[in-house]
């Protein structure tokens, strides 16, 4: 009896440490997102507490950003490996010579809009000029003053805070919205969608994709596999998602409760509708094709920085983007 | 005595209770149905107004806590106009002795313009607050852009006060907080904010305590936000748009919409966190534009309605109870002398007139009844026994009239034909007597072998005296008419005797003839009588002419006539009392002397009998019954 303790003991650190015991080591990453817990980022939510990443060989943590840390500085000082990030951002970055490389471009539509009440007598751009209109800063303004030029209009824009309180008691007029997120709230605020004037920038020829996948240029050069599965994992997760929404949810809102946010399931569901909405925009709901960052998309964003004098110096596409998915 | 069992086919109490406690069942079970369905209506309105009333009355209480903060806030920004340069240490004196005079008020801000404090100060917000021990002060500028918040942007957006949603302060007091910010103005421009936090950890605390039935409370913000609700989790999570939305209900994101349109409302909803049909009824709170509300199962509200409506129905029933049980009382207090009388009534009926009703109290009919009954009781019984003296007595009267009417039957002759064996005459008399006494009567008696006295005669009066009166006069005129005396002083002779001690001034008429039964011939005289009349066989009549003297018995002094007369043979001599002539008919109609001479001569030629038999036939078919004075009638006729 007595020498068959040490085989049941080896028989269940195989059980509990198989990796260990098989010599399958995984690879630590790190992935920052641009802001707390929400549904906008239920594909790496549910990789991850699906086991997903750990399948593909990856011990994966996900950072949420508080909005004071910007997740592109921590790739690029080398803190985590992988971030998302709006394109517009990633380009500016790589106009300044910045080794960021875009390898999943996720969110096929810009989902940045503006909104207004119809009782504020505004039914055109036209009508915004002696209105009070806000906008937030950074990515978030570039589509509208590119919108503002294309309309011709020279609004006076106050900045904008991340509450839509202003906009709801009349405050400010026009307010920037992300159609997955504030414009939902505007609707949980008991404001019906018949008493508002949306302007989609998607409309006017400024579809800037928003969320991406990032990392250095090093980082693809060293572990290309291990990004090639860390995207898989990712399109899996967002698939999976998709696929089992309340079950998505769940997750979702157990993040949110850690990390004490206000927010209620069904505004997480309407988001996690919108965010499926903008990544099958034009590419369909086959997995296979997401994740790719069109060409035309990378120069409508990148013209229009140009044209913001926001670059100097449009970067090279194929530099820019590593369609590490599909290249396999 | 006890009261024998008295069978009534349709008893008194029945009937009360028929006619009183049947209709009042009918008016109670309408009045009890109609209770149900329009006091249930009743009800639920009452318990909506009370509903609708506590739900005031709390968000009152909350909109005065409010308006304590926001009117500490105010104060502020008023002396902050009046202030010519205030030192940073004076705006931090001013704000600390407002937070120590309203505890309410968890932290305060004057956050100004940038450069409108100073021109060489881009931003200054002082800033007190409360710690676990004691206020304390920090500048906000120094931790962030404030005039990016919400708090500070939107009242000068606005241009007016307003009431921020509630956040969390992570960091600072760790509670959950709102902030109310009123402009501050300096000659018209606007240099600012002034503003005051409340936590709404107080108001949760008291928000717990409130209790509406078995219902829960909540609040939500002007955008519809939990600011308290007893799931904490909806709390800064969910607004009512949002559990609209999870839940399905259309319609109460409708309700939502009016509560945050600041209305006051009661309606009906499913309870999400239940499921089940709820009461929810709402009231703003105007200075926060934030609404309270209460929710409350609509099977509690029905409990209670419909307890309220058993409570009444219950009741009604218990006071219908009563008075049917009022009405068998009363029944029964009226039926049972009722019963005791209809016995006693029963036993008098059976001649038992010695019983006396007692032991009915009471001054009411019934007791008035019982008098009666025994007062009809005494006064029957002594009726009775007068009745039965009286009876006797008349009993004894009557044998005595039957007696002397007997007596006075038997004075007068009886047997006809009186003289069987005279060949000279023949004489037939009758008397039909009236019902009582009367004083006709007639006589004949031979005074010798040839004259025969003849007497028919009428006392005044009936009765006995009446009867002795003409006992006496047929004695006395027995006594005075004898062979040789002539008629009148016969007559004169009975008169005077007559009239001597005639203290009850009686009289009689009377006819007296002797006469000559060989030569037909006749002296008579008359005190006061009909005269006769003479029929002869033929049928002719002629009356007898006399003097009509006084009546026997009136006047002694009086001297009396005589006449002769003669009758032929066959002739028949009538002698007869007013009792004919009088005769009545029940048409009161006179039987008169001519009717009686018309039947005499149409029966001329017949039998004395007969001629008797067809006048009293006649008679007796003229009056009926209706006899009042004796009928006599006396026939003389010469044979040879």
């Amino acid at each position: 009896m007595k020498r068959k303790i040490p085989v049941i003991l080896l028989f269940c650190l195989v059980l509990l440490f198989p990796n260990f015991l098989l010599g399958e080591e995984r690879q630590e990453i790190s992935l920052m997102v641009q802001w707390f817990p929400q549904a906008q980022f239920a594909g790496y939510i549910v990789a991850h507490e699906k086991g997903f990443y750990n399948e593909a060989g990856i011990d994966a943590t996900i950072l949420f950003s508080d909005g004071t840390d910007s997740p592109f500085q921590e790739v690029l000082d080398n803190r985590i490996e992988f971030c998302t990030g709006w394109l517009s951002q990633a380009i500016m970055l790589r106009s300044e010579n910045e080794p960021i490389l875009n390898i999943c471009q996720l969110l096929q539509k810009s989902s940045l809009m503006l909104v207004a009440k119809k009782e504020s007598g505004i039914e055109t751009a036209q009508d915004f000029e002696d209105k009070v209109v806000s906008n937030w800063g950074g990515d978030f303004s570039i589509q509208p003053i590119a919108f503002f030029q294309k309309q011709n209009i020279q609004p006076d824009v106050i900045p904008q805070s991340f509450r839509i309180d202003g906009f709801l008691v009349g405050a400010i007029d026009v307010t920037s919205a992300m159609y997955y997120n504030e414009y939902h709230k505007i609707l949980q605020a008991g404001i019906d969608e018949d008493e508002l004037v949306t302007f989609f920038f998607t409309d006017y020829d400024l579809n800037f994709p928003e969320d991406g996948i990032y990392c250095r240029e090093e980082t693809l050069q060293r572990d290309p596999e291990i990004c090639r599965n860390f995207i898989d994992a990712t399109i899996k997760g967002w698939n999976y998602a998709f696929q089992n929404k309340e079950e998505a949810l769940d997750l979702v809102m157990k993040y949110c409760r850690e990390y004490h946010m206000q927010t209620n399931r069904s505004h997480q569901r309407w988001m996690l509708g919108a965010i499926e909405t903008a990544m099958t925009y034009q590419v369909g709901d086959d997995p296979n094709k997401w994740g790719t960052l069109k060409k035309e998309d990378y120069y409508t964003v990148a013209e229009e920085l140009l044209n913001q004098k926001l670059i100097i110096t449009i970067p090279s596409y194929k530099d820019f983007y590593k369609d590490v998915v599909h290249e396999r | 005595m006890k009261d024998e069992k008295v069978k009534v086919k349709h008893p008194l109490a029945r009937k009360l209770l028929l006619w009183i406690g049947l209709p009042l069942l009918l008016v109670y079970i309408i009045v009890i149905l109609f209770t149900y369905f329009w006091s249930g209506d009743n009800a639920l309105k009452q318990m909506k107004e009370y509903l609708f009333e506590l739900t005031s009355h709390h968000a009152s209480m909350l909109d005065g806590k409010f308006m304590k903060v926001s009117g500490a806030s105010i104060g502020i920004a008023d002396a902050i106009d009046e202030f010519s340069t205030p030192t940073k240490n004076e705006l931090y004196s001013l704000m600390k002795k407002k937070l120590s005079e309203n505890s309410d008020i968890y932290g305060m801000a004057i956050a100004f313009d940038p450069f409108d404090y100073n021109n060489k100060l881009k931003l200054f917000s002082p800033y007190v607050y409360r710690t676990d021990k004691d206020i304390a002060d920090i500048d906000l500028a120094k931790s962030y852009d404030y005039t990016l918040q919400d708090w500070f942007m939107i009242p000068k957006l606005l241009g007016t006060s307003y009431w921020g949603e509630p956040y969390f302060d992570e960091g600072g007091g760790n509670i959950l907080m709102a902030t109310y910010s009123q402009p501050m103005h300096k000659n018209g421009k606007f240099i600012g904010v002034s503003t005051a936090d409340i936590s709404l950890d107080d108001l949760e605390l008291e928000m717990s305590n409130i209790r509406i039935m078995a219902g829960y409370t909540y609040i939500i913000t002007r955008t519809g936000t939990f600011i308290y609700h007893p799931t904490k989790e909806y709390m800064m999570n969910e607004s009512i748009f949002s559990l609209a939305e999870e839940d399905g209900q259309p319609e109460l994101r409708e309700i939502g919409k009016k509560m945050i349109a600041g209305e006051q409302g009661i309606t009906t909803f499913r309870d999400v966190n239940t499921g089940e049909k709820s009461w929810l009824v709402y009231s703003p709170i105007p200075d926060c534009h934030w609404s309270f509300a209460a929710v409350i199962p609509d099977k509690e509200i029905m409990k209670t309605v419909n307890s309220m409506v058993i409570r009444q129905i219950t009741i009604m029933v218990i006071g219908l109870l009563i008075i049917l049980l009022v009405i068998l009382w009363a029944a029964i207090g009226i039926t049972k002398p009722i019963k005791r009388l209809l016995g006693f009534a029963n036993r008098i009926s059976k001649g038992n007139l010695d019983e006396k009703i007692t032991g009915i109290r009471g001054h009411d009919e019934i007791h008035e009844l019982v008098k009666a009954f025994n007062k009809m009781t005494y006064d029957l019984k002594h009726y009775i026994s007068d009745l039965t003296a009286a009876t006797k007595a008349k009993e004894s009267v009557e044998s005595e009239f039957r007696i002397a009417r007997q007596i006075q039957e038997s004075l007068l002759p009886r047997i006809f034909p009186p003289f069987p064996d005279a060949e000279e005459f023949d004489l037939y008399a009758r008397n039909i007597p009236a019902k009582e006494v009367a004083g006709d009567f007639f006589d004949f008696f031979m005074l010798d072998n040839e004259n025969i006295a003849v007497i028919i005669a009428d006392v005044s009066g009936k009765g006995i005296s009446a009867g002795l009166f003409m006992a006496v006069t047929r004695t006395l005129m027995k006594t005075v008419c004898v062979k040789d005396v002539p008629p009148v002083e016969a007559m004169e002779k009975a008169n005077i005797v007559l009239c001597q001690d005639n203290d009850a001034c009686m009289f009689t008429t009377l006819f007296l003839a002797i006469y000559n039964i060989r030569t037909g011939k006749m002296k008579w005289t008359n005190a006061g009588h009909d005269e006769p009349i003479i029929l002869s066989k033929d049928g002719s009549h002629r009356i007898l002419k006399t003097f009509k003297d006084i009546a026997l018995g009136i006047d002694e002094t009086r001297e009396y006539h005589e006449g002769e007369a003669q009758l032929e043979v066959g002739e028949v001599m009538v002698l007869y009392t007013d009792g004919v002539i009088e005769a009545t008919s029940p048409e009161k109609e006179l039987y008169g002397e001519e009717r009686f001479i018309k039947i005499l001569s149409k029966n001329a030629g017949k039998t004395l009998v007969e001629i008797l038999d067809v006048v009293t036939e006649n008679l007796e078919g003229f009056q009926k019954d209706n006899q009042f004075d004796d009928i006599t009638i006396l026939l003389l006729k010469r044979e040879k």
